[in-house]
């Protein structure tokens, strides 16, 4: 404990050097830009910035592209709130009521809260982080393929119980996912599942493509048909960017209930960010009064998610704090550019080089009040957007998609699945089917099947393994009780005459 | 006035015809423009890497005149990339970085590209393999781990990632074959994420052992956390000068995790000539052999013709244990 309270003071001295602070500025800024495009992740902000790092010192180097992380993680829900379009998958969720809200005229209270909710998510989860990290890294190894087959099970189950309307619309949602992430090679056998003999689809569906379509393409769609409808949107109100009271301390409770379950599952290997923010939003719908609010601008399911989403992202430094593991991709593209420079990450690199790797961490928590001065302002150009007429906006968010879409993987074959994804998502909105468990389901389909293979390889076959790990019972319960609580909210709705709150959207 | 421009311009166009075409007659071959070496995966990963290090190594060393420029071309486990080179027939300004997929994607089925589609320029470096148990686990020596695997198959999971088939997996099949016991027997869990989700599995206590390349468990033995039980060098390897080779242990078995750079098809004599002779000149520059220091590579130099009779042995060798346990039909 103290010995953790010294190394962070031996880090702040390093993150405090007027030159490391600047790369912080300029790593966090050209992040959050970077982040604001769609398509653009964080991965992909860092490999971009490695040769800029070859002349810095190591230090300076991790700072800066730590900060370039980070920056495109506040970044990634400014493009969910303004244009419906994730940056990457743990941006989605953002999309859920952050975009009703800028709908309604309330972008400037959404891009302020949700910055606000990313800084308190990433302070909490840095406290968590020195103070928590031994009892955390201890519990995550007990975490087996069992134990994260029931973990994904439950967010599952619990995403679906979300979805306004029925329950096996969900469930249908939910088999569409799971069928098109089996598509690809399978690693355990080798077999090349429904590809149609198409060699660009051996190596699966990349979700990305498959979001841009479904969210922002289809955006353009729905819309597209009412381009010439002026939004009954009060002009003052648009550009002040600054959270009412009432709206602040609605979101209190969700960001700090967000926030250590966000840390928590940032520590488990290989959860992340999705199934974080896909909880926190499940939790903040269960826990609300209105729940009939949700997806049609709440701030909580907002808040929420923003503070677990950031959290998460330092619950994941733990792993590579105690063992050296990178808990990210995007990590794991710092920790090749750290090779370039000849540092090798591991256990023993807080011992060899405390500076480097405390100067990190706490340059994390100098970036976090930095992005939040850096993203309160930003948003004030931000909110305009909104101003600009449908005619020329939608050709715009047409455009970056497909932008977007070809950043992933330079393959031009991606064009072909945004726009069915495109297609695809127009028919699931119009059949009121709801987009997010399918999503989430393609996300998670490849890892769900792989450590339900996992788990009875190590019980040779026997499906007690799931039931018998005390952890992984605790969550097939709480997937059992998400599914009760939603039948019963089901059965209650369908009693009740039809409010107009029914009407499609 | 437009006479005199089209005289010209007539003049301009048959010097640069005149240009183009005299190094082609003459013996010697240069790049005639910018040269491209495709990284076929994103960046960050070993073929970025090596991409990268020889960009700074032939740019430094002033071995070539033309820039480089490195392109990450991902998917299919590098058959994009490589399908995009093989595109670039006849032309010399065209490199890729290669491991041992280029085998196994074939092997497998996954891609109808071999090594014999191109022009195989010469191998570069090698990692070594390894099998790894937690430090208080009972076996100290392969031949008792694997004693203990043939006496009760089921209860030794080995970590595995991030396929089947590659040359983690193959390198444990050889060994079980090596120490007697039943490859097919073999409980192989498959992690996707390869060392962030092994390394903690076999912390964790979920797996009894993994097989994976040296680097990533390197700082896990020196923190006293991992034991190696043998590795796939021929000799020991100047980082754990305590951990005895499987050659050692009784198994002729030297097994290189390699990665090479190879060349468009269709390349004429000189332009062959050029490469060969300036890699040649690449590895035995200080650039060069600084950067496989710092990066923790072996250098694994095998010129073009030795590189082609080496790639025959592994192929056989790979299909050999791929069928023992039916991943090839």
């Amino acid at each position: 404990m103290e010995a953790i309270l010294h190394n962070l003071g031996l880090g702040l001295e390093v993150a405090l050097t007027p030159n490391n602070i600047m790369w912080v500025f300029i790593g966090g800024l050209l992040g959050t830009i970077i982040g604001m495009l769609p398509g653009l992740g964080p991965a992909t902000g860092v490999a971009v910035l490695i040769p800029i790092t070859y002349g810095m010192n190591p230090a300076t180097a991790l700072i800066t592209m730590s900060a370039v992380y980070y920056g495109a993680m506040f970044g990634g829900s400014r493009a969910s709130i303004m244009i419906n379009t994730p940056g990457d998958a743990s941006a989605i969720v953002s999309c859920f009521d952050g975009y009703p809200m800028a709908k309604k005229g309330k972008a400037g209270s959404a891009l302020a809260i949700s910055a606000i909710a990313s800084f308190v998510g990433g302070m909490i989860g840095m406290v968590c982080l020195v103070f928590f990290t031994e009892p955390v890294a201890a519990m995550a190894l007990k975490f087996g393929p069992a134990e994260k087959f029931s973990l994904m099970l439950f967010a599952l189950t619990a995403t679906i119980t979300l979805s306004e309307g029925s329950i096996l619309k969900g469930f249908i949602a939910m088999g569409i996912g799971f069928m098109l992430a089996t598509i690809g090679i399978d690693g355990q056998s080798g077999a090349i599942r429904f590809t149609m003999g198409i060699d660009d689809l051996q190596d699966g569906i990349d979700f990305l493509v498959v979001m841009i379509g479904l969210y922002a393409v289809t955006e353009v769609f729905k819309n597209f048909s009412a381009m010439d409808v002026k939004y009954d949107i009060d002009a003052k109100s648009i550009g002040r960017v600054w959270v009412s009271w009432p709206d602040f301390k609605k979101s209190i409770g969700p960001m700090l209930r967000g926030s250590p379950l966000g840390f928590l599952i940032g520590v488990l290997p290989g959860a992340g960010g999705t199934i974080a923010t896909f909880l926190s939003y499940a939790v903040e719908k269960s826990v609300t009064k209105k729940p009939a609010e949700f997806g049609k601008g709440a701030i909580q399911g907002l808040a929420g998610p923003e503070a677990a989403n950031n959290a998460c992202s330092c619950g994941a430094l733990v792993p590579l704090l105690t063992l050296g593991i990178p808990g990210s991709g995007t990590a794991a593209v710092m920790l090749g550019a750290l090779m370039m420079l000849g540092v090798r990450p591991g256990p023993i690199l807080f011992e060899q080089h405390p500076e480097i790797a405390w100067g990190v961490i706490a340059s994390m928590l100098v970036g976090n009040i930095m992005l939040l001065m850096i993203n309160l302002p930003l948003a004030v150009p931000l909110v305009r957007l909104l101003k600009i007429p449908q005619r020329i906006m939608l050709p715009l968010i047409l455009g970056m998609g497909y932008m977007g879409t070809y950043f992933l993987n330079y393959a031009s074959f991606d064009f072909i699945l945004v726009s069915l994804a495109a297609l695809a998502g127009y028919m699931l909105v119009k059949l009121s089917i709801p987009i997010p468990p399918m999503v989430l389901a393609l996300i998670l389909g490849g890892m769900t099947e792989q450590s339900f293979r996992n788990s009875l390889t190590i019980a040779n076959g026997s499906l007690s393994i799931f039931w018998e790990q005390p952890i992984s019972l605790a969550f097939l319960v709480l997937a059992a009780i998400s599914l009760v609580y939603a039948l019963n909210k089901q059965k209650k709705l369908m009693k009740m005459p039809s409010t107009p709150e029914e009407e499609a959207d | 006035m437009i006479g005199k421009w089209r005289v010209l311009s007539g003049l301009i166009a048959t010097a640069m015809v005149a240009a183009t075409a005299a190094p082609a007659l003459a013996e010697d071959w240069k790049p005639q423009r910018p040269i491209e070496i495709i990284a076929p995966a994103g960046p960050g990963g070993g073929w970025d890497l090596i991409a990268r290090t020889m960009q700074k190594a032939l740019t430094e060393e002033k071995l070539v005149d033309k820039p480089i420029i490195v392109t990450n071309k991902p998917g299919g486990g590098g058959a994009t990339g490589w399908n995009y080179l093989k595109g670039k027939s006849g032309q010399g300004e065209f490199l890729a970085a290669n491991s041992p997929l280029i085998l196994q994607n074939n092997l497998l089925g996954k891609s109808d590209l071999t090594y014999k589609n191109f022009f195989m320029l010469a191998n570069l470096m090698a990692e070594w393999e390894v099998v790894a148990v937690k430090a208080d686990s009972p076996w100290k020596t392969g031949k008792e781990f694997f004693e203990a695997m043939k006496k009760d198959p089921s209860s030794m999971h080995i970590g595995v990632g991030p396929a089947l088939g590659n040359d983690d997996h193959i390198q444990f099949l050889t060994l079980t074959k090596a120490f007697g016991a039943d490859p097919k027997a073999v409980k192989f869990v498959v992690y996707p994420n390869t060392a962030a989700e092994q390394i903690p599995a076999l912390l964790g206590g979920h797996i009894q052992a993994i097989t994976i390349s040296l680097a990533e468990t390197l700082e896990q033995v020196k923190a006293g956390k991992l034991r190696i039980l043998g590795v796939s060098s021929p000799e020991r390897v100047s980082e754990l000068p305590n951990v005895p080779t499987w050659k050692e242990q009784g198994v002729d078995f030297v097994f290189p995790h390699w990665r090479g750079v190879m060349a468009a098809p269709g390349l004429s004599p000189a332009q062959q000539k050029f490469w060969t002779e300036t890699i040649d000149k690449m590895v035995k520059s200080k650039t060069w052999k600084d950067s496989l220091e710092t990066l923790g590579w072996d250098d694994y130099y095998t010129p073009s013709t030795d590189y082609v009779t080496f790639l025959d042995k592994q192929d056989t060798l790979m299909r050999e244990s791929l069928t023992d346990v039916g991943l090839i039909k």
